[in-house]
Parts: structure tokens; C-alpha cells; sequence
């Protein structure tokens, strides 16, 4: 139970350090960072809180954007604890009420990072941010008529990815790998997910340059391994053998794919997925999954959080960049076979040591929007 | 009289009959469904489900109601997975231990649930429904939302391994069923869970402590919380916090669609398997019959409503509430 000792040891750390800044701050020193929050017109602040609001850690893709913004929260000289954690548990209204309370608190003296869980929600959070004069960037939810430089210096940046493309090329490689024939079936995220309805069109796409590929079936298993396990077996009762390749929206279904289809002794079937896990590397590298896509999430977490940061403490000025660096697309790399092995090495034995100050070196260009 | 006693034998046996019904239903739309490769493929998924509603079909016998599974679940995977890689990965070795292990902590995890329901005098909705929560924190703060990987072949045969046609995952579950008729029938205690249920006053003026009692209904769920952690674990090789995801909704519904009776006292563990076979067979042949995904969630609703309706005896009750 040491996990155990140890947290309640680095808590108590925490807290010890708590009280002797305020301690510090009260007796007198006006710049302590427990003051700065009342200063509501404050322009910047030199030591701004750091929070992540997100959906919840368990999976993995946010498990590694919170472990990226912990990583930058390091770079500056603190310790990981330090970074907040707002979790919002997929609900949109909790997310509202978090980071209100957060700004109510800090004030001003705030750097937030954000998925604001729905696109709607996005403009509540950050007319609330740039209210309290605190700075914030998104990433993933956001409405097409809301822009960061609507907001000037305290709506920092947008990033999101664009899935369809990378999604395709998955699809390529799994159809070549069929031998350009045969039944394939599609396993997607929850229904109304932007991501889900990308990397379905991106599956379709690729679907019209192969004729002799046949569309079985599309069915959401909502990024979900035991609900794709259950999808998989009916579709297996369903088409039986038929089946000979399985597009799965992530990797986290496909997992739940490869033990349906382990149970019934099938190991050689092509599968492909989405996300770039450290599993699916794994699972790539061994040969059990064809292809994956990883979107980065470690760099996309802390250069979220770093956006907002350094703008908070004025080191650069938003509203003088141009407009690809206030709104653009995350990386985004297809890994095979071919390269899993060196990329495992690189990317997912130890996380390459970035420069949170390099705000766009992986960006992959400005957003474009259908019209 | 006698048509009287023969619409209530009839109606025992009705969740049976809904089940006999969807399968020949899914049948005739498509041929494959009936098929043993089919039904293995039903039993791998209806065995841990089977397990937890089992667990919360003794709590629901007293007239009380556990909503901890998922929480527990979530604890008892990720601990049974970091035991079993510290204790050498395998089964074959000391890495059986785990198995013990994880029944110990589902028991003690019942077991606050049950104290704190009844020295508190919470009621167990609240109480269980919030310790899940719990639960779901402790497996998070365990893992740091980490996935922990089984690879042992010796455990993974319980999915990969078959018997006459099913995996081991589903004997073994049938087995723990009948370790759970056992409890039900032939203990004082099982019977006990009834009396409870039936009608505490009474039960209590005749001398039975009922506190001791549900918090021992609580322990025997939470066992069986844990067997199902088990061969969800079993069934994708992978632990996590979201190992226990959905098994709340999954197993209730079981339970009140086999028949047991969410009042208490009446019911069995009988009626939970036939419930836990009807809200797989449901979701496995709207799959294979190729409903569009987004009717799946309402049908299985509607299927729900239409089971309990035709499987409660409506002129018993007074009220509902």
C-alpha cells in the first residue's frame, strides 16, 4: 500500500507549502500568488495556476494529455501534483461550474487548458475565462463561429485534429492487407462524436478506390472495449467467416475486437485502429494489429497548457500571431508494422523531452472548416 | 381456484418463456443465431454479468439494493491484475493467490458497504451507490488511469480453452451458480435473506438479528463482485478502472427481468440467470438480426419493460412505488 503513504505524504507536502506561501503572502509581500487573483483587471501574471480540464483519466488518451501538461508543469521547476485537475466526467454543465469556481478563486491568475466535453459548451468557458481576465486554449470542442482572436489576448488557441485522412489511409493498409477483396466491418465511437463521424468518412473514402471490398456493416461501439468484444461476436455470428478485416475508430475497441475474435481461435485477421496508445504500438510491433494513428496526445497536453501559460505570463502576445497559430490541427502520424519498433523506441519507451516553448513545431496547419 | 394456481404457476416460468421467445425470434430473422458457436459466443459475455447479478440477487432478496458493483468491480480487477504480476504472472505459480485475493477484497469491500448501511442506518440505495463512487476513485488512484496487461495463457484459457463446445470462463460460472443455489437453498442464511425480505417485523420478532444479516448479504455479494471482476479480466486480458463500467445497469436489469422481485422475498438465483441470458440474448441478436445502432438502446428499454410487465403478478400488489 505504499501508493498509498505516498500520496498522502506528497499531499501533505502540498499542503505544508500551501501554508507557508500564504504565511509568506500575508505578511506582506503583495505579489504572492494567493493575492494576484483579486487584481481582476491584471493583464498577466507572473505565476499563474495551472489547470487541465478534461474528460476523466481512465482513458488513455486522456491519461496521456494529463501526463503531457504534468511534463510541462515539471519543465517550469514544480512538482506534478501542482498541476489541477478539473474532471468533468462528460458532463458539459460540471465542467462550467469547475472552472467557474476555479476562477473564482484564482481570479485572473489562472492558465487553463480545456476540452469543454461538447462544442456548445465551449463559448460558456471561455466568456467565463476571459471575464475573469484569465487566460485559457482549447482543444477538440469548439463551434465554428467561435474564434480565439474574437476573444483578443485571453482566448489564446484551438487545436484540434482532422481525422479523416489519417483514418483512410488506415483503411488502405487494411484493405491491402486483405489482398483488395472481402467482406469488412467498421466499429465506430459514440454516434455523435466529431471524431466518430471523421474517422468513419475517412473509412468510406477509402472504401470507393477498392470495388472489390464489401461494406458488411458500420456499428458504434462508443470507444468502448467491452461493448466492441459484445459487437464483435454478433458480427461474427452474423457474417461468420465473410468477415476478413475489422476498421476500428480506436484503439480501445480494437482491443475488445482482438480477444472476440482470440476466443474463437482467429489470430491472423487484419485489424486496424486509431489513437496510437501505447498498447496498440505494442499490439503492432507483435504483429496482432495492422495499423494505428497517433495523434500525440502527450505534446498536445502540455503545449495546451503551455499556450496558455505563457500567455498568461505575457511572454508572448497572442493577438499578434497570425491566425494558423491561434487555430490549428494537431500532429498526426500512421504507424505500421514497418515502423512500429522505431517508434516504440522513441515515442513510447521515453517520452522525447519537447520545448514547451516551441508552441507550433508539430502543428499541422491552420483549421479549414466546411462552408 | 385451480385456474388461479395455474396462472400463477405460469407466470414463474414466464421469464423463461420471454427467453424461449427471443430466441426463436432472432432465429427466424436469422438462421446463424441458433447455433452453438452462437450461444458460446452469448455465454462468454453472459458470464461475468452472471456472476454480479447473482451478487446483487441476495442483497434484492432482503429488499434492499447494492449499487456498488462498479466501484467494487473496478478495485477488485486492478488489484486481482497487480497481484497476480507481482506473484510471478501466472497461475501456475504463486500467482494463484490472486484469485483468493481478489474474493478477500470483494468481501471487504461488501462488508464496509453493509456496516456502514447498517450502523449508519444509510439507506442501502444511498450507501452502496456512493461507496461505488469510491470504488471507482481507489481503482483510479491505484492505477494512476493506467491499463494493467494479463498475458499468462494458464488464465487467459478460461476464454481461449473450450469444453464441450463453451469456453471454461462459462463452467466455471455455472459452477459458482450452483455454489450460489447452494447459499440460497440449503443455508440458514439464504433462507434468512428471504425471511428479510418477506417481512423484517416478523422476521426480526422472531429472534433473527437482521443487521448481522444484511451485512452478511452484502459480504456474500461482494464475493461475487469479485468473481465477476475475475472473468472480466478473463475475457479481454486487461484490467481497469473502466473494467466494472456498465455492469450496474446490466445486472439490475438482469435481476428484475429473471423475475426477483425488487420488494424482496421473492425469486432466486434461478430467475437471474434466465434474466441475465435474456438481456444478452437481446444484445447479442440485435447485432446479428442488423438493428441500426442507434434503435439498440431504446429496443433493449422497451424489451425491459415488456419482460417485467409480463412477469410480475400485477393484482398482488397495492402499490408501486
Amino acid at each position: 500500500m505504499s501508493f498509498i503513504k505516498n500520496y498522502i505524504e506528497h499531499q501533505t507536502l502540498n499542503r505544508r507549502n500551501l501554508l507557508l506561501l500564504s504565511a509568506w503572502g500575508l505578511c506582506g509581500a503583495a505579489a504572492s500568488s494567493s493575492l494576484i487573483g483579486r487584481q481582476a483587471a491584471a493583464a498577466t501574471s507572473p505565476d499563474p495556476k495551472i489547470c487541465w480540464s478534461y474528460r476523466d483519466r481512465t482513458n488513455p488518451f486522456w491519461n496521456s494529455i494529463v501526463a503531457g501538461g504534468e511534463a510541462f508543469v515539471r519543465s517550469l521547476g514544480r512538482q506534478s501534483g501542482d498541476l489541477i485537475n478539473l474532471i468533468n466526467g462528460g458532463s458539459s454543465e460540471k465542467s462550467l461550474s469547475d472552472i467557474q469556481s476555479l476562477l473564482s478563486r484564482y481570479g485572473s491568475g489562472v492558465a487553463l487548458a480545456v476540452d469543454p466535453n461538447d462544442m456548445p459548451n465551449c463559448r460558456p468557458v471561455v466568456e467565463a475565462v476571459s471575464h475573469a481576465g484569465a487566460y485559457v486554449s482549447t482543444i477538440w470542442n469548439k463551434t465554428d463561429d467561435l474564434h480565439p482572436w474574437d476573444f483578443g489576448d485571453n482566448y489564446v488557441s484551438h487545436m484540434t485534429w482532422s481525422d479523416v485522412g489519417p483514418s483512410e489511409q488506415t483503411a488502405r493498409v487494411l484493405f491491402d492487407a486483405m489482398g483488395g477483396k472481402g467482406g469488412v466491418v467498421h466499429l465506430g465511437g459514440i454516434a455523435s462524436n466529431n471524431p466518430a463521424i471523421e474517422r468513419q468518412q475517412g473509412f468510406k473514402n477509402a472504401l470507393k478506390a477498392y470495388p472489390n471490398i464489401q461494406l458488411l456493416a458500420i456499428q458504434a461501439a462508443d470507444w468502448d472495449t467491452q461493448k466492441a468484444n459484445q459487437v464483435m461476436s454478433g458480427f461474427l455470428t452474423r457474417y461468420g467467416d465473410a468477415i476478413k478485416g475489422v476498421h476500428c475508430a480506436s484503439d480501445t475497441m480494437a482491443y475488445g475486437v482482438i480477444e472476440a475474435l482470440r476466443a474463437e481461435g482467429i489470430e491472423n485477421m487484419p485489424v486496424v485502429s486509431y489513437d496510437g496508445n501505447p498498447q496498440a504500438i505494442e499490439m503492432i510491433a507483435k504483429g496482432k494489429l495492422l495499423a494505428t494513428v497517433f495523434t500525440n496526445a502527450y505534446w498536445a497536453g502540455g503545449i495546451t497548457a503551455s499556450l496558455a501559460y505563457y500567455a498568461a505570463t505575457g511572454a508572448f502576445k497572442p493577438s499578434a500571431e497570425p491566425r494558423e497559430h491561434r487555430e490549428f490541427y494537431g500532429p498526426t502520424a500512421v504507424i505500421t508494422t514497418k515502423d512500429a519498433q522505431e517508434f516504440k523506441t522513441k515515442y513510447i519507451d521515453t517520452n522525447p523531452e519537447y520545448n514547451w516553448k516551441d508552441f507550433w513545431s508539430l502543428a499541422k496547419g491552420p483549421i479549414r472548416y466546411k462552408s | 381456484m385451480t385456474q388461479r394456481l395455474t396462472m400463477e404457476n405460469l407466470r414463474k416460468w414466464v421469464p423463461l418463456f420471454v427467453l424461449i421467445g427471443l430466441v426463436l425470434f432472432f432465429t427466424a430473422v436469422n438462421p446463424n443465431f441458433l447455433s452453438l458457436r452462437n450461444f458460446a459466443r452469448i455465454a462468454i459475455s453472459s458470464s461475468p454479468a452472471l456472476m454480479v447479478a447473482t451478487g446483487v440477487t441476495f442483497v434484492i432478496l432482503m429488499g434492499s439494493i447494492d449499487l456498488s458493483m462498479e466501484g467494487t468491480i473496478a478495485v477488485c480487477a486492478v488489484l486481482f491484475a497487480l497481484m497476480l504480476n507481482a506473484l510471478g504472472g501466472s497461475l501456475s505459480g504463486a500467482g494463484w493467490l490472486a484469485i483468493p485475493g481478489a474474493l478477500l477484497i470483494g468481501a471487504v469491500l461488501g462488508a464496509v458497504n453493509g456496516l456502514i448501511h447498517v450502523k449508519l442506518k444509510i439507506p442501502s440505495f444511498m450507501a452502496s451507490l456512493s461507496l461505488g463512487f469510491v470504488g471507482i476513485g481507489l481503482s483510479l488512484l491505484i492505477t494512476g488511469g493506467d491499463r494493467i496487461l494479463i498475458e499468462d495463457p494458464i488464465f487467459r484459457s478460461l476464454l481461449t480453452v473450450r469444453v464441450g463446445g463453451f469456453p471454461l470462463m462459462a463452467w466455471a460460472a455455472l459452477a459458482c451458480l450452483l455454489i450460489a443455489w447452494f447459499i440460497q437453498d440449503d443455508t440458514t442464511v439464504g433462507r434468512n435473506f428471504y425471511a428479510v425480505g418477506g417481512g423484517e417485523d416478523l422476521a426480526r420478532a422472531s429472534g433473527l438479528n437482521t443487521g448481522r444479516l444484511r451485512v452478511t448479504g452484502f459480504i456474500v455479494a461482494g464475493i461475487f463482485y469479485a468473481l465477476g471482476a475475475i472473468f472480466a479480466v478473463a475475457r479481454l486480458g486487461i484490467a481497469e478502472t473502466e473494467t466494472g463500467q456498465n455492469f450496474m445497469f446490466v445486472s439490475i436489469t438482469s435481476v428484475v427481468v429473471g423475475g426477483t422481485s425488487l420488494s424482496g422475498g421473492s425469486g432466486g438465483v434461478w430467475n437471474t440467470l434466465v434474466g441475465v441470458l435474456i438481456v444478452n440474448v437481446i444484445g447479442n441478436g440485435m447485432v446479428v438480426v442488423g438493428l441500426p445502432d442507434y434503435f439498440q438502446d431504446g429496443v433493449l428499454g422497451l424489451l425491459v419493460i415488456a419482460a417485467v410487465y409480463l412477469s410480475t403478478d400485477r393484482r398482488s400488489l397495492f402499490f408501486v412505488k
